[in-house]
């Protein structure tokens, strides 16, 4: 740790059993993306990783080498991004860009590579997937790139998925499609999940267990359902209110007052005490511990209980 | 599958621009004549001008064939030396564009390389590689070369030298310029590196070298073009330079350059032609190939569309 650095994560501890799907919950700028890259050890430079450890299959991944991290990388642990029309390259067809990843990770031949994606593509509801292989992206709609997307990051049949937000791109329809899709793979493979969005709904299908984090730190921690039954934390709470489902027709949304603080200017105590309907002195002045209600993990002095 | 190729082709934007722009017709079919005349010399020529024993000293500065005292036998005249100077020309000319294109596929690889690690990875690497590139900027390759193929003659020897003369003009003139590559192709790398495509690749977990030649380097490859272009007509102009300074092409094997300094002792006796023909033909040769240079920046670059 150097004295002029700013800290983006802090007490983001959270474990995921096999073929368990998680969800990570909170605003722009709460850490989301930032912790999912830290799990593959891929945060862009200036930023690195100061402390801590995350454990996958028994290693620490922060203390691997760059050559056993790349073992892991595509191979272990596959990422699918926001945006299907950046994250293609557009002068490669699909089918180099999915073969790729099995020839950097396995001795595999040519035709078996291309079978293989082939395969891929149809798992993930491509129609007629042996011609649009040899397609690039620029051919494809949003979905289907997105579906492409899906398909390299499980044609090494990782045993772990991050997705960041994958469908924020699509439109909602195509949304719901996606999101079946990969529900659908993740149970027929038993592939664990951590999926990363804003959308509370999408949470609530998806995962099993959620975490709310808030500038930089895990604020809630617990089952999806008692996360979105049963809020304790003011943060949660707020987002549970901003549904537009919350709200009688015709009025306007809630919302959290302000915004979320940047890095530099991250405020005394609770983090989150200057939007916080809640808040007290003791907000002020004391960063909350954890403490354990139900399922649920929260980090709050004024945790609310099941009444409230 | 060549003929889908072909077809995209021909329904691309590129083909579409290149029929509506006349300057870009007329520019590429004058570079595949020359291209063609040139590497078919053996062919086209009348003689050949590097053979000794068909140079007659007697048919030496006769002029070009529609001026008085021509011959038909030599359609734009001959040389001090008697060489008719049509075929020296032709066989010039591909000396000339050889030494252009081998010299920009020594930079292209030498520059390219340098700016994908420097772009790639950045920090230290970068300002080091960056910082040699401004050090070689500020030679003028014109002096590179004179430096360094002055030395060479004065230690190995003028014979030596004409053996390897079109090895070592590629070398120096290859060696002088690749910051102009690797400017170019760092500055596409580090926009390209922030694409999330990049990251994309890296969570795939592929090497550094694989992710840079494979993915970026296609993405950076309109403006390599370009400056290709720009880059064969530079070199030729450089080695046209250095064999008019007497440190290119030895006369017995005259590139074009070479042949425009050694009329340039009869110029004002009268034999003009020995130099202002090879002249135009280089002067038009370095036209096209900026013309063309032109529109391929034109084309590839959305930005200046033209109206």
């Amino acid at each position: 740790m150097r004295k002029e650095d700013l800290v983006a994560l802090r007490d983001v501890s959270f474990t995921l059993d096999k073929g368990e799907r998680l969800g990570i919950v909170g605003e722009s700028g709460a850490g989301k993306s930032v912790a999912a890259f830290s799990i593959l050890n891929l945060i862009s430079k200036p930023g690195y990783i100061s402390g801590g450890e995350i454990r996958f299959d028994g290693k620490d991944l922060t203390r691997l080498s760059l050559q056993e991290m790349s073992e892991i990388r595509g191979n272990r642990i596959s990422m699918i991004f926001q945006d299907p029309m950046m994250t293609l390259n557009p002068v490669l067809t699909i089918g180099t860009q999915m073969t790729e990843a099995l020839h950097a990770h396995q001795q595999i031949s040519k035709e078996e590579a291309r079978q293989r994606a082939i395969d891929s593509l149809a798992e993930v509801h491509i129609p007629s997937a042996a011609t649009r292989i040899d397609q690039y992206p620029h051919e494809l709609s949003g979905g289907m790139r997105q579906r492409v997307v899906i398909a390299i990051a499980l044609i090494t049949k990782p045993p772990l998925i991050i997705a960041d937000e994958p469908t924020t791109a699509l439109d909602v329809t195509i949304q719901a499609e996606i999101m079946d899709l990969l529900m659908e793979l993740c149970n027929s493979s038993g592939v664990g999940l951590i999926l990363i969005t804003h959308d509370l709904g999408v949470i609530s299908q998806m995962t099993e267990r959620a975490i709310v984090m808030y500038a930089g730190r895990i604020v809630e921690e617990g089952d999806t359902k008692d996360i979105i039954n049963n809020a304790r934390h003011p943060y949660t709470h707020g987002l549970m209110g901003a549904l537009p489902q919350k709200t009688t027709p015709g009025q306007r949304l809630n919302q959290i007052k302000g915004g979320m603080p940047p890095l530099n200017e991250i405020p005394k105590g609770c983090a989150f005490n200057p939007r916080c309907p809640l808040v007290d002195d003791i907000c002020r002045t004391t960063r909350p511990d954890y403490t354990t209600m139900g399922s649920t993990r929260v980090a709050c002095h004024k945790a609310l209980s099941e009444e409230s | 599958m060549v003929a889908v190729k072909w077809q995209q082709f021909m329904e691309s934007a590129f083909y579409h621009d290149f029929r509506r722009d006349k300057i870009a017709i007329t520019s590429f079919v004058i570079m595949c004549i020359y291209v063609v005349a040139c590497y078919a010399a053996p062919l086209i020529a009348p003689y050949n001008p590097y053979d000794p024993t068909i140079i007659d000293i007697m048919d030496s500065e006769i002029p070009p064939m529609w001026l008085d005292g021509g011959n038909s036998r030599f359609l734009l005249g001959t040389d001090a030396q008697g060489r008719d100077l049509f075929s020296t020309i032709l066989y010039g000319t591909r000396i000339s564009l050889t030494i252009g294109i081998c010299a920009v596929l020594l930079q292209g690889v030498l520059g390219i390389s340098l700016g994908l690690i420097s772009g790639y990875f950045g920090g230290r690497v970068d300002s080091f590689l960056m910082r040699l590139a401004d050090i070689q900027l500020s030679f003028s390759t014109l002096m590179v070369a004179i430096i360094f193929l002055a030395v060479f003659q004065a230690l190995f020897g003028t014979e030596l030298y004409e053996r390897l003369a079109i090895l070592m003009l590629i070398l120096v003139i290859g060696i002088a310029e690749w910051p102009q590559y690797a400017r170019t192709v760092r500055a596409s790398v580090l926009a390209e590196k922030k694409k999330e495509y990049v990251d994309a690749v890296r969570v795939v977990g592929l090497r550094p070298v694989r992710i840079m030649f494979r993915h970026i380097l296609p993405n950076t490859l309109s403006p390599i073009l370009v400056i290709s272009t720009v880059q064969v007509a530079n070199a030729i102009v450089s080695e046209a330079a250095l064999s008019f300074l007497g440190l290119g092409m030895p006369v017995s094997k005259p590139s074009l350059g070479s042949l425009i300094n050694s009329g340039f002792e009869f110029i004002f006796s009268g034999s003009w032609w020995i130099t202002i023909i090879p002249g135009i033909v280089l002067i038009v040769l370095v036209l096209v190939m900026n013309l063309l240079g032109d529109f391929l920046r034109d084309v590839l670059n959305p930005k200046l569309y033209k109206n």
